[in-house]
Formats: C-alpha cells, structure tokens, sequence
C-alpha cells in the first residue's frame, strides 16, 4: 500500500466506526462562558465595532498597536463593571464603528493617541454592552469572563490577521484593500445608524 | 491546453446556466432577502452601474494614489447620501444627478483629466450623495436593512474594481484608447439617461 491510500484509509476508518457524541461540557456553568465568547459578535452593532477596531489596530504597526490595544482591553473590563444591561449602547457602537473605520480607511497607521482614544472608548462600550441579565453571581462571572476574553481574543485576531497578512503579501494592493474594507465597513456602519433615528414607515 | 481548459470552464459554465431552473424556496425577506435586494439594486439600475464603473476606470487613469483614494471615499460619502435618503432629508434633483454623474465621470476619463486629488475626490463625493440617497430612499421595508447595507456596499465596491481592472489596460498597447472609448461610451449613456431616452 502506497503512503498516499494509507492516509487516505487512516481518515476513512475513523469516520466508519464514530462512538456517541458527548457534547455536554465537562464543567458545570462552563456554557455561560461560551454564550460570553461569542457575544461581541452576536448584533450587527458590536459585530461592526469589533471589526471597525479590529481594523484600525490592524493599521498599525505590532509595536505601535500596544498601546491602543491596551486601552481596548483595559477599558473593556472597567465597561463590564461600571455599565448597565440597561443601556441602549448600539448608536455608540455603530458611531465608534464609523470613526474608527474613517480612521483606517483614511490615515492607517498614523495617529496612535488618537486611535488609543477610538479603541479604548471601543472597549468601554462592549464592555457595557457585554453585562449578562440578572441571575446567579456564579453563571454571570462565567458569561462575563466568556465576554471579556472574547472581545479580547476577538480584537486580536483581527488586528493580527490583518498584520500578517500585510507582512506576508507586501504588495502596495493589500494595503489598498484594507482600505477599502474599512471604507466599507464604515459605510455599512453609517447606514445602521441612520437606520436606528430612521422614522418608521407610514401603515 | 489554458484555451482548452478555458473553453472547456465557459462551456460547463453555458451548461450550468441552460439548465437551470427557477428557485422557488426564496421568501424574499431575512438576511438572505435583505443582501440580495441590496446586492441587486446598483447593478439592475444602469445608471449606477455606468457611475460606479466611470469611478473605478477614472481612478486607473489617474494611477496611484487616487486608484485607492476614490474608492474609498465613494462608499463613504455614498453612505452618508444614504443616511440622507433613510433620514428624509430632501435631496434635489437626485435622479438628474445620478444620470449627470455618468456623464462628467465619462468625460473625465475620455479626456483623460487629471485635476489635483483632492478636486477628483470632490467631484465623485459629491456625486457619490445622489447615488447613496437612491439607495436609502429605495431600501424596501421588508428586508433585512443590515444584509441591505452590507448588499449594496460590496456591490458598488466591486463595479468600481470591474472599473479599475479595466481601466488598468491603460498601461498597454491600444489599452489607452479602449479605456477612454469606454469612458465615452459611459458619458453617452449619461446624455440618454438624462434625456430619458434610457
């Protein structure tokens, strides 16, 4: 048998005999953590925010990004504990949203105060936005946490994914293509938030 | 063998297309409605699509920076003309607008103008507002208005790059000539829209 078929059956014979899926997390209140992970990208709103300043700390160099990102997650967590599951956050979002892709589209790479002013009011916002509804201390820390980690990771992925890209393809076109992502991104931005003061269509 | 696989691609594509059958499983609304509607709506109308691709060749005939520049300032400006249209806030002469649009983006590339970068990015933000202002105006209720935004933004991006991928045969020999015949071709069809012959 040649390498090639007997890789080829080592991935087939798995498949053919599967046990029972046990998908149940193993740690009691571990889902809320999960559900937290997931909840900055769960609205159109925080989903733009985290990509807007994704984006925008993408546009900088690693060293310069530090900063900026710092702000994002240090005020993210100051926002977890000082907002409200009250507060009606998405026109916030959606502006930061603009300013930050305005930013990238813009002027990448220049302004690290100003951008660790846009990502650290960024962070301060999904923080708020990331407070569970009322319920056991426990389940709550958990989401919390989750959230927490999850806009963090969130940012970092993003931001990383868009410098490595730029350090592997140096050609002056993928520059322009962030551009123009952030350009749109913010474009889609500013119309979800003319959409929030938008008057109701007549019955 | 390339022109073989080539011709072989384009005839599965032929056969693809022939033998299609209507989709019947859409109901029109939701994320997948919503992005349709907005994917659709610059490219059915063909006063969009002439702007939209006079933007995208003008900034190849300018080269660097203004083939990034205009791009990204378009769906920019667009969006707030958008928010103009979402909002109510009277526009006038929008659809001459949009149909002069083509007409002086087509003449800037068969002429081949180059005015200063801030003057080129004026003249498209300026019209960039008519085209956002249909565009918010004509957003149907019944869809999914983020899916729309998302829609109709990729799709204005990609006619300005069809644009730009075209407008780069400047560079070739007769390609010069191609691109301002085309750009000319996109003024004509500017007067027709804007005499309502189109």
């Amino acid at each position: 048998m040649t390498p090639r078929p007997a890789r080829l059956a080592g991935w087939i014979v798995p498949t053919l005999c599967p046990g029972a899926a046990f998908a149940h997390a193993p740690v009691p209140g571990i889902k809320g953590f999960y559900i937290g992970l997931l909840h900055p990208f769960s609205t159109p709103a925080q989903a733009l925010l985290m990509l807007g300043v994704g984006l925008l700390a993408g546009s900088f160099a690693l060293e310069r990004a530090k900063a900026p990102i710092a702000a994002f997650v240090g005020l993210s967590l100051v926002g977890l504990f000082a907002g409200s599951a009250e507060w009606v956050l998405d026109p916030a979002m959606y502006g930061i949203a603009v300013i930050a892709c305005t930013h990238a589209a813009l002027a990448p790479g220049r302004g690290v105060p100003l951008a660790a002013l846009v990502l650290g009011v960024g962070g301060l916002v999904i923080g708020a936005a990331s407070i569970p509804d009322a319920g056991p201390a426990r389940d709550r820390a958990f989401t919390m946490t989750g959230s927490l980690f999850g806009a963090g990771m969130g940012l970092l992925y993003i931001a990383g994914l868009s410098a490595i890209v730029k350090e592997r393809f140096a050609a002056p076109v993928v520059q322009i293509g962030f551009r123009v992502l952030a350009a749109w991104t913010g474009a889609i931005a500013l119309v979800m938030l003319a959409l929030l003061y938008a008057q109701p269509p007549a019955p | 063998m390339p022109l073989r696989a080539f011709i072989l691609f384009v005839g599965c594509l032929a056969l693809f297309g022939a033998a299609g059958l209507p989709a019947l499983a859409h109901e029109g609304s939701g994320y997948g409605g919503g992005f349709i509607a907005g994917f659709t709506h610059p490219i059915l109308g063909w006063d969009h699509v002439a702007a939209m691709v006079a933007v995208g060749l003008w900034g190849a005939v300018l080269g660097a920076p203004s083939i990034w520049i205009l791009p990204v300032v378009f769906p920019l400006v667009m969006a707030l003309g958008a928010v103009a249209g979402i909002l109510g806030i009277p526009v006038p002469a929008v659809e001459t607008g949009i149909a002069l649009s083509a007409v002086v983006l087509g003449l800037m590339v068969v002429f081949a103008a180059r005015p200063p970068i801030w003057i080129a990015a004026v003249i498209v933000g300026a019209f960039a507002i008519f085209h956002g202002y249909a565009h918010g105006t004509e957003l149907p209720a019944t869809v999914n208005a983020f899916a729309y935004a998302i829609g109709f933004v990729i799709s204005t991006g990609l006619l300005h790059l069809i644009g730009i991928a075209f407008g780069l045969l400047v560079s070739r020999p007769g390609g010069r000539i191609a691109v301002r015949a085309a750009g000319g071709v996109i003024s004509l069809a500017g007067v027709a829209f804007l005499t309502g012959l189109a």
